[in-house]
This record gives structure tokens, sequence and C-alpha cells, in this order.
């Protein structure tokens, strides 16, 4: 129940915000690139500096940060299927957002706007979410029993 | 005088300050960076890591809750929703419609190219849960040192350079063709 006040709280801070900074985590990267704009970016780097500072704080109060920071796990080891569905993924996440012109984030503060192009674009998101459940699930795991 | 015009005496000032009110997008990174931080630290959205906010998971994580109370559909979510649901879309949908009435920028606007962004929609959430993060988790990700996620992130931004290259040789073929 916590969790679910504390989300719906932030996510209210972060919705307003978002409508006024315009924040977000793919027109950042696509401004710099057209127009050299770091505006934007500087949010991306708000939020990873943000995140680390309120990690390395909360580890150090006591709150529950597990295994931080990851990198220093000697014990991690990485599967070839992890890193290949990883990377062809990510570069998917990636064009996708360039053609739609911004990320999941960006697409519902504008919908929230009343912009009827962001709502089908969540229309189609919410469609992909049952195909995801009902078959990409099941390939990702034959494709991972593959891989391995 | 700019001060003494924003002063709330005089209400038609004020509120066109604060119709036009915008916050730089570092801050506001900031206060999302953090706050993801700290529900994960004091308000059990965890496990996994670095779960405070999700534009994708989040979303599924509702989605397939809710079709699992009420339909019994067994469709996956994380530990973090085990009980109750994160709502984090939820607040972002009700905070950004409360901003934009807030500064008189709530209105319908007509569709354009709708099977374009249907399909967008479609692949983008099917590719984030394959990655199992969205653009801002990744970045949190990264944060608390995952190496998948420095990957996953340098992938992201790989990707939205093919996508704009893409763009680019697109509209210019598509005016050698015109000209």
């Amino acid at each position: 129940m916590i969790a679910s006040i504390a989300t719906l709280f932030l996510g209210f801070a972060i919705g307003y915000l978002g409508q006024r900074s315009r924040l977000c985590f793919v027109s950042g990267y696509l401004d710099f690139v057209l127009t050299h704009d770091t505006t934007l970016l500087k949010g991306v780097g708000g939020a990873f500096l943000g995140a680390l500072a309120g990690y390395v704080l909360f580890n150090f109060t006591g709150g529950s940060v597990p295994g931080f920071p990851m990198i220093l796990q000697t014990s991690v080891v990485i599967s070839h299927s992890a890193w290949i569905i990883t990377i062809v993924s990510g570069l998917g996440v990636g064009i996708i957002g360039a053609l739609s012109g911004g990320c999941p984030y960006r697409m519902h503060v504008l919908a929230a706007e009343g912009k009827k192009t962001y709502w089908v674009y969540l229309l189609g998101f919410y469609a992909g979410l049952v195909f995801y459940d009902l078959v990409t699930v099941h390939l990702m795991d034959m494709l991972r029993t593959v891989l391995r | 005088m700019d001060n003494l015009n924003n002063l709330p005496s005089q209400p038609g000032k004020r509120s066109r300050s604060i119709r036009h009110m915008k916050i730089s997008p570092f801050l506001a990174g900031l206060v999302l960076g953090l706050g993801s931080a700290l529900v994960q630290a004091y308000f059990k959205v965890i496990p996994p890591v670095a779960y405070g906010v999700c534009m994708v998971c989040h979303p599924k994580d509702l989605f397939n809750w809710i079709a699992d109370h009420l339909f019994h559909l067994s469709w996956g979510y994380s530990l973090a929703s085990t009980n109750w649901p994160l709502l984090t879309v939820l607040g972002v949908v009700l905070g950004a419609m409360v901003a934009a009435y807030q500064h008189g920028e709530l209105h319908l606007k007509s569709a354009r190219q709708p099977l374009f962004f249907f399909i967008n929609g479609f692949l983008m959430i099917n590719f984030g849960l394959i990655l199992g993060a969205c653009p801002i988790r990744i970045v949190l990700l990264s944060a608390y040192g995952n190496l998948l996620g420095w990957i996953g992130w340098a992938c992201v931004v790989v990707g939205v350079l093919l996508g704009t290259w893409g763009q680019r040789w697109s509209a210019r073929r598509a005016a050698a063709l015109r000209g």
C-alpha cells in the first residue's frame, strides 16, 4: 500500500514537472543531435545525478539500497543471451523513440495535455502490452532457451 | 520592479506570471532521480533495484495486477507490486493534466498520423519490456552501477542516432523524388 501511494505522489510530481519543463529522455539526445541544444539533455544528466546522489545518500542513511554500487559486485555474471537481448532491445527503444519524437514518459504527459495523437500512441502502447503478455513473453522464453 | 508586479495583491499580473512559469529540465530530472531513489529506499518500491520510476514496467505492473485480480489471468508483475500495484503512470497523467490546466495548456487537438503513432506505441512497449526498462529506468540502472544498464543506455542513444539518421535519409529521398 505504501509503495502505491508513494509512486502516485512521485508520479504526480514528475508529471507536473515534466509538463512544465518538457523533460524527455529521448528528445534530450534528439535535440542535441539535430540542433546541438543541450537544454533537455541536462534533464537526463540531472536524473542521473539525482539518482546517484539519492542512492549514495540513502545507502549511507540505512535505506533499502541493496548491492549498491552494482559495478563492484564481482560475482555478477552476464549471460550471452542477456547481452544480445539488451543490445537489440535498447536499439529498438532508441529507434522507436526517435521516430515518435519522445520517450513513453513524455508521451503520457503530451496525452494528458489533450493531444489526441498521443492518445492513439497510448492506445497502441497498451495494445502492445496485451500482445507482450500473450505472445512476446513466450517468444522471449523460447529465444533465451535457444541462445543458452 | 518585476518583483513588485508579482505581488499577490495584483491577481491579474500574478496569474499571468504563473501561466508562463517554466521549470528547468535539469531541476525536473534531479527531482525525478532523487525521488526514484527515495521511493526505493524508504517506500518499498523494490525489488527489482532501481525501480523507482519506469514508464513501461509500472504500467505493465498496474495493467497485469488488475487483469490478474479481476480475471485471474496470471500475467506477471514485479514483487514490488505484489500487494498493491504501482500507480506512477496514473500520477504522471494526473500531474501533467493539473499543470496543463493550471497554465492554460489543456486543449483538445486532433490526431495526426494515427496509424504511425499506434504502431510506434505498440513497438515501444514491446522493446521496452524486453529490455526491462524505459529510457528513464535505464538511466536509474546506470546510476545504480548496473553494467547492463550502461550497455542499454548506450544502445538507446545509438538507436536514437540511427532513428534520426533514418528520418533524415527518408526526408532527403522524398525531396529528391519530388524534385
